[in-house]
């Protein structure tokens, strides 16, 4: 029990000593962690963006003049049940004008200067599955669609399409390796700082094994210095890095990172914390 | 028998630091390692309290043997042990009562045994008035007292002690060699390293001289006569 009592002794004596280099040592682990977490920010908020711009795969059918609004619907219907449609959408004529206005406030000139026997025709806003198409699909279903009754034609993204997915994946794709890479360098950075921040103090280790002292006494309170250093300077570089996004949030706007990302961000803080701290400990072996 | 080493041969790289090393330490002796600069003293001292593993031969100590012992069994050993160094290594954010406790406070001994015993020690060694001052306080001859008391807090069946005097003025040297021969005198078996044996005045203690890592002493020479 007392035994216990004087490792808690020595965690605490630890944690007092060398406030100095201990300081140093988490504005390393914390500037580490703001380039990590600048990355962070970005990659999520470049997933939002390419998760809208994949659901905006889709389709414009626009309707021929003599079509109802009821027949519009019924094509639609039509439409939403064939394979990889996601969703259907009917813009009357009057609704496409207003939307028009509202979108393009600069062009609403255009309109009036038509005249009021001039309206937009009506339309159909599709959305397909995004992981069921590819070009060839969706120039399938074009083919479909544009042959149907009241269909006057269809618009898609014929250049922009196939483009846009390999772009996605690819983007994706890089975002993950420079992920791994950070992941890895973010881990080295910390792991070799607490390190030396711990074989600093040697000449402690050293003594305590001279006097007997067990294993898990002399690692205990390294192990907690780990955790300490690689939280605080984790949690710290987070800080920092909301702080530099609330600043910048006017000029740019953007997400924060989800939490469940801070939550794994600090648990990488104190995994590789604890690592290095004992690593730098184990450097004596006997 | 309190040590022994049987054919010892230990190497830092190519050379041997260490080679045909037979040693035999009793309760109670006083034994004086004595040698050039690199002759292998501290190395010696290394193998007693385990620091280093023989590459060759055994070294066996108060039942622990060198090829049996297992990582976790190491500061039990240690704790029959003490040690003193040249450069007293000393906790220098610790008071000297801390420094001379912490044999006890790694082991989990009550507080109360603590505070006991490391006053009365301190109190031995002249040092009890300067129990909450830090080592960087002290002169070299009261922080080598300050060692030997953490060395001895806990008891030991062996002390060793390699080049106590080495940072000390031949007064104060003299001084720390009188203690730890008081210290023998108490029961406690004590090694000491040195390169100059004169410190220990003849007929006190076994004398062994090292050279390039081969022993030329009194066990060497009885273990050859007895060969031939
Ligand atoms: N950690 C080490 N790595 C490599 N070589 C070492 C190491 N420790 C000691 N040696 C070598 O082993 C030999 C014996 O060294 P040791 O320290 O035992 O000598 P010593 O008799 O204590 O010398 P001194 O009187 O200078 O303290 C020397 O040649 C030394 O260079
Ligand atoms: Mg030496």
């Amino acid at each position: 029990m007392s035994m216990i009592r004087s490792a808690i002794r020595e965690i605490s004596l630890n944690l007092h000593s060398k406030p100095g280099a201990r300081f140093i040592t988490l504005l390393m682990v914390a500037l580490a962690f703001i380039v990590f977490d600048t990355f962070l920010i970005i990659s999520w908020n470049l997933q939002g963006i390419m998760d809208q711009e994949e659901n905006l795969v889709g389709m414009e059918v626009f309707l021929e003049r003599h079509v109802s609004t009821a027949q519009g619907r019924l094509i639609g219907d039509n439409i939403s049940i064939m394979q990889d449609v996601k969703s259907v959408y009917f813009v009357s004529s009057q609704e496409a004008e207003a939307l028009f206005r509202a979108e393009l406030p600069g062009r609403a000139g255009l309109l009036d200067v038509m005249g009021s026997d001039f309206t937009l025709p009506a339309s159909l806003q599709i959305v397909f599955q995004a992981e069921a198409i590819n070009q060839g699909r969706i120039s399938e279903l074009s083919r479909q669609i544009g042959a149907m009754a009241g269909v006057d034609n269809t618009v898609y993204g014929e250049d922009y399409l196939p483009g846009l997915i390999k772009t996605v994946t690819t983007i994706r794709r890089l975002v993950l390796l420079l992920g791994i890479v950070l992941v890895s360098s973010i881990s080295l950075v910390v792991f070799y700082t607490v390190r030396l921040s711990v074989v600093r103090r040697s000449l402690t280790v050293d003594i305590m094994r001279i006097v007997g002292a067990p294993w898990w006494f002399i690692r205990i309170p390294f192990v907690v210095e780990g955790i300490f250093m690689g939280v605080t300077g984790s949690a710290g570089g987070l800080a920092m890095a909301a702080v530099i996004s609330k600043v910048l949030s006017s000029a740019v706007t953007h997400r924060f990172m989800p939490m469940w990302w801070m939550i794994l961000v600090i648990l990488l803080g104190a995994v590789t914390g604890v690592v290095g701290a004992l690593a730098g400990s184990y450097e004596k072996e006997r | 028998m309190l040590v022994t080493m049987e054919n010892v041969r230990l190497s830092y790289g190519r050379w041997p630091a260490l080679d045909k090393i037979d040693v035999e330490i009793k309760q109670g002796e006083f034994l004086v390692i004595s040698g050039p600069s690199g002759a292998g003293k501290t190395t010696l001292l290394r193998l007693i309290w385990m620091g280093d593993i023989p590459d060759s031969g055994i070294v066996e100590v108060t039942g622990f043997r060198s090829d049996r012992i297992r990582k976790r069994e190491l500061p039990k050993l240690r704790r029959k042990i003490g040690i003193v160094f040249q450069d007293f290594r000393l906790l220098h954010s610790r008071t000297i009562f801390d420094n001379v406790a912490l044999p006890l406070q790694v082991t989990g001994t009550g507080k109360r045994v603590i505070q006991k015993r490391v006053i009365s020690l301190l109190a031995r060694m002249g040092l009890s008035h300067r129990r909450n001052a830090f080592p960087h306080e002290l002169s070299g001859g009261e922080q080598q007292r300050v060692a030997i008391a953490r060395a001895m807090v806990a008891h030991p069946v062996i002390l060793l002690a390699d080049e106590p005097t080495g940072n000390l003025d031949p007064e104060v040297s003299r001084e720390v060699v009188e203690l730890l021969l008081e210290i023998n005198r108490g029961g406690t078996t004590v090694v000491m390293a040195t390169h100059d044996p004169r410190q220990v005045p003849a007929g006190k203690g076994r004398f062994l001289f090292l050279e390039k890592g081969v022993l030329r002493g009194a066990d060497r020479w009885t273990e050859l006569d007895e060969e031939s």
